[in-house]
């Protein structure tokens, strides 16, 4: 008679009561307030916490940075890679008598994803490009990944000298088109020190020479090394690897080809300051080109030789979120 | 008879249990603002992933915010925030422990003026602080809100001169946390 009944109405109760006597022991000795606090702890620590700035800008030299604009965010930049230093003093100052510009625009669609456009006056090219920041380093991931392609086009006269010294003719627009993308890897390893490495792949549709390959892969490497809050150092080398069909032709150039191998791996050195709203990047480089094409894929300047460029990028971001332009008047 | 007194019994240890355990109120979606005005820039952010729990019954209250969960309209100004000035990697996140001094019983529905005593926590600087603010007391809920003043010298964190007129030297906090009775 009395089995049924406990089992009925009494077993939950009873374990229940079981339950909160235990419960309530274990309450009473959370009451102190630090202990309130670890309980928050612990609920605020399930969720990622994701780095940030892993560089000051989504540009390190020439070449990107796995870094992404904000969504509603515009950023604009300003270019410049001054004359050799070689060129002379009377007759170029030293290289500051002139300087190969390129303007960009890019905009954040989304947090992890923008899209830029630029032209710059080394063979008067035009430049698009989209990047989307796939995965991003946190307490749970070790490093960031963005994915980046581009496109351009040439707009020189068709029959103008190359800076390879070659002549280059266009029989029509899709010659005048070169494609790049890249697979940007990054790791802030420290508050200071970030090192990124950049697999990129590039098709140019028109090279001077058939023994010039239209396709190359270059592997970029790249760091930054921040000084204090405000000024930083940068480096950036590319290492192409160019896919000659004829395995002689690389030394043919440099032995009895019609001219010697005239492009060379870029190296960048430079120095980066950050000054609220803008972001001032200072740089040596061997490279005159701003875009992927250019830099990675065409350059003919050397370190050896005193082919070295001054140059600076000048990035500053607008905020064109609305809530934005009520606080930042 | 006997079963009945033995559950009786229980139920009254049931419900002295229930009662500590339902003496905290608790939030993870509270609300902390930032302001700071300066003649040249007003800077304005908001965190709503602020923790907060308060036990009624010893009126201790702690309070935490990851500081990377700070909104900026402005995301680099968002990003300087974190990286120049409270140096998030470093230090994480602002707490706050402390106690209600009043003498009030917050389980009875009504408007209650408080002060707060206890530590500040900002940049890894510990201070000792005294906020005041009000609680609205519900049968279910405290409406937590208050706000104060913190010099940020007072936490050493450096503004340089270059943005000093655009940086307050005293910066407003202010909060809004709806706790839920657990």
């Amino acid at each position: 008679m009395i089995w049924p009944y406990f089992l009925k109405k009494g077993a939950f109760g009873f374990l229940f009561c079981i339950f909160s006597l235990f419960g309530s022991s274990t309450w009473n000795s959370v009451l102190a307030q630090d202990d309130l606090l670890s309980l928050l702890d612990e609920e605020q620590s399930k969720e990622p916490t994701y780095t940030i700035a892993t560089f000051k800008a989504s540009r390190l030299i020439n070449g990107h940075t796995i870094e992404t604009i904000s969504k509603n965010h515009l950023n604009f930049w300003i270019s410049h890679r001054f004359g050799a230093v070689n060129s002379g003093f009377i007759a170029n100052f030293f290289g500051l008598d002139e300087a190969k510009i390129r303007l960009g625009l890019e905009y954040g669609l989304t947090d992890r994803w923008l899209v830029g456009a630029g032209r710059s006056s080394l063979e008067k090219t035009y430049d698009l490009y989209t990047k989307y920041k796939v995965l991003r380093q946190s307490n749970t991931m070790p490093i960031t990944v963005t994915a980046m392609a581009g496109w351009g086009i040439n707009t020189m006269p068709t029959g103008y000298v190359m800076e390879s010294g070659s002549t280059m003719k266009f029989n029509n627009n899709i010659e005048r088109y070169s494609y790049w993308s890249q697979v940007l890897v990054a790791r802030k390893f420290t508050e200071k020190l970030s090192l990124q490495l950049m697999p990129t792949l590039i098709h140019i549709n028109k090279v001077e020479d058939p023994s010039i390959p239209n396709q190359l892969f270059a592997l970029g490497a790249g760091g930054r090394y921040k000084l204090n809050q405000r000024i930083t150092l940068s480096a950036e080398y590319y290492y192409s690897i160019r896919e000659f069909e004829d395995e002689d032709d690389e030394d043919d150039f440099e032995t009895n080809g019609n001219f010697p191998y005239p492009y060379r791996n870029a190296l960048s050195l430079g120095v980066d300051i950050e000054t609220g709203g803008h972001v001032f990047q200072f740089h040596l480089t061997n490279a005159r080109g701003m875009v992927e094409k250019q830099f990675i894929g065409q350059n003919v300047g050397s370190w050896g030789k005193g082919d070295i460029f001054y140059g600076f990028n000048i990035a500053r971001t607008f905020s064109l979120d609305k809530a934005a332009r009520n606080t930042h008047k | 008879m006997k079963i009945k007194l033995i559950f009786l019994s229980l139920s009254l240890l049931l419900s002295t249990g229930l009662v500590s355990a339902q003496s905290l109120y608790r939030t993870a979606v509270g609300e902390l603002y930032f302001f700071s005005k300066t003649p040249v820039l007003d800077i304005e952010a908001v965190n709503k992933k602020t923790g907060a729990i308060l036990n009624a019954s010893t009126k201790d209250l702690a309070i935490q915010a990851k500081i990377t969960d700070f909104q900026f309209p402005n995301k680099l100004m968002q990003e300087h925030f974190n990286e120049n000035y409270m140096e998030s990697e470093r230090f994480p996140s602002t707490k706050f422990a402390g106690k209600i001094k009043e003498d009030i019983d917050l389980t009875k529905p009504g408007t209650y003026p408080v002060t707060a005593e206890g530590n500040l926590t900002i940049h890894g600087v510990t201070k000792p602080v005294k906020v005041k603010g009000t609680i609205v007391a519900t049968a279910t809920a405290l409406q937590v809100n208050f706000s104060f003043q913190v010099r940020t010298a007072d936490y050493q964190i450096e503004v340089p001169k270059l943005v000093f007129n655009k940086i307050a030297e005293t910066i407003a906090i202010s909060g809004k946390l709806n706790l839920v009775k657990q």
